[in-house]
């Protein structure tokens, strides 16, 4: 390359980097128009807003703790069932589904089809797909989990099965074992580290679902504040924002501790 | 009396490189031979096609009058109990302990569900803990394997290879990581434990000296193909430069 096409590649290379930025200002100003977004909107609603928060929302009704119990509860269940069942549904369709692991090529691409469709299908669209038939309550909520919690942990799962050394599996199998020891004796103990800690991390996201859940009738404190707003009752609903609050920084917490001691 | 023949055999891989081209050679009971090649003879593609973790392209291997080659899966696993293989990168299960690691040399003799549950015999187990004794590590038994160094994971490895009681032990390239201590720590580990349970042995080397030294056989590989197969004394300098020399004109050019 000469000096005159050195000179012609970076004016390129900047006409390009100018032609992205304008590309994504374009962008951004015609969605803005589209939605019909305005700064003075934003302002006058922020006002309102923090009239909304002051005056209704605070304080929050301490005296209805009490009742919040059962529902705060409902919403640990839930997220908890659904973590357990979804990581050990997960963690046999994942050995299918990984490349390392899976008996049949063909049965591996149809089962990364089949659990992209439960991870990709919302969990709102689950719950209000699931009460038609199941009707409201805690149930619908812990079965929708489940099914998101299946998709998201088959696919993590399939991955930490496809990074683990094959070199290891190879001396299992170099000593006649079949198919079955070599799983448990060379894959397991490669893959419970990712086994914990993706399935803790679910625990997490379940929390944080089950209450937005709740609130097309999968119970728990979700359904607890949708039913609060409608009644305009919104000492409860800061009540309860607070304790979602409250359950999702002790999940957190929790799950970091565990994940450092076992992993 | 002969344990081992391979018969004409012959690798290509998918990507087209012809690793293996014609391979004659018998392995008598008790033999321990040295396998000496610049790298990317084929070497590991021979020890690896003889228990099948690699699949020959053509020929034969007969192991005890099966043809690794063509036996069905069922077959395949009784034959790996009795050729049991030592790696280079060790291939311990790093997450587990040094006894178990020995212990999983049994795994092609136990039932399945034992193995789900990671139940061994006590017989097993003393076996295991009198292995690792002969390889000075039975203070270490309970350690996990990852806090091991490279050469005693390579004791854990041969521990674990004798723990199948196999009548071969393909070694691929089992000192290539080692500093030069350690190497001949394992060497001696393995030559004597091969004698004494009379074991053949299918060492693959990069050192020359180090095949000299132990070997009762050399065969010389390069390009897939044996231009050497005698005893350590008929390997002159000459046949050392002439089973290098390809890959030495490669060098040069």
């Amino acid at each position: 390359m000469n000096a005159v096409d050195v000179q012609k590649a970076r004016k390129i290379k900047k006409l390009q980097t100018w032609l992205i930025v304008l590309g994504i200002v374009v962008i951004t100003i015609w969605s803005g128009i589209e939605t019909d977004f305005s700064f003075e909107s934003l302002i006058f609603g922020s006002r309102e807003a923090a009239t909304f928060v002051f005056t209704d929302l605070l304080p929050p009704d301490f005296t209805v703790i009490t009742g919040l119990i059962k529902p705060a509860l409902d919403t640990i269940y839930m997220s908890f069932v659904a973590m357990v069942i979804g990581a050990v549904i997960a963690a046999f369709l994942s050995v299918f589904t990984a490349a390392t692991t899976s008996p049949h090529p063909a049965l591996q691409v149809f089962m990364r089809a089949y659990s992209s469709l439960f991870r990709n299908i919302p969990v709102l669209i689950w719950t209000i797909l699931l009460t038609a038939s199941f009707g409201l309550g805690a149930l619908v909520g812990t079965l929708s989990l489940i099914m998101v919690s299946v998709g998201v942990l088959t696919r993590a799962f399939a991955e930490v099965l496809e990074e683990i050394d094959e070199g290891q599996v190879e001396a299992i199998r170099a000593t006649g074992a079949n198919y079955f020891k070599v799983l448990a004796q060379g894959v397991l103990p490669q893959f419970s580290p990712g086994f914990f800690g993706w399935s803790l991390y679910m625990l997490e996201i379940n929390v944080r679902a089950s209450t937005i859940i709740g609130m097309v009738g999968g119970g728990g404190l979700g359904f607890v504040i949708q039913s609060n707003i409608k009644l305009f009752q919104y000492g409860q609903v800061s009540m309860a924002i607070i304790l979602v609050l409250v359950i999702v920084l002790l999940t957190e917490w929790l799950t970091n501790q565990i994940r450092e001691r076992i992993i | 009396m002969t344990l081992l023949q391979i018969n004409n055999l012959s690798k290509t891989y998918p990507d087209g490189t012809s690793a293996l081209k014609g391979i004659n050679l018998s392995i008598e009971k008790g033999e321990f031979v040295a396998v000496i090649g610049p790298s990317g003879a084929g070497k590991s593609t021979l020890l690896r096609s003889i228990n099948r973790l690699v699949d020959p392209t053509n020929g034969e291997i007969l192991f005890n009058n099966h043809n690794m080659v063509t036996v069905k899966s069922s077959q395949l696993r009784k034959q790996r109990r009795n050729m049991a293989m030592i790696f280079q990168g060790y291939n311990l299960i790093e997450r587990t302990s040094v006894l178990n690691n020995v212990l999983h040399g049994r795994l092609g003799y136990m039932n399945t569900f034992s193995t789900l549950l990671s139940v061994f015999s006590g017989k097993d187990k003393e076996a295991a803990r009198q292995l690792l004794q002969r390889v000075g590590l039975e203070s270490q038994m309970y350690k996990r394997a990852d806090e091991l160094s490279g050469g005693q994971k390579q004791r854990v490895g041969i521990a674990r290879a004798i723990m199948q009681e196999p009548e071969l032990i393909l070694a691929d390239e089992p000192i290539a990581s080692l500093d030069p201590l350690s190497s001949e720590l394992i060497m001696n580990h393995l030559y004597t434990i091969c004698k004494e349970e009379e074991i053949a042995c299918l060492c693959n080397l990069h050192q020359v000296d180090v095949a000299k030294k132990y070997a009762t056989r050399i065969i010389g590989i390069n390009g897939g193909q044996k231009v050497f197969d005698g005893s350590p004394a008929e390997l002159t300098e000459d046949i050392i430069a002439e089973i290098y020399q390809s890959s030495k004109k490669v060098l040069v050019s």
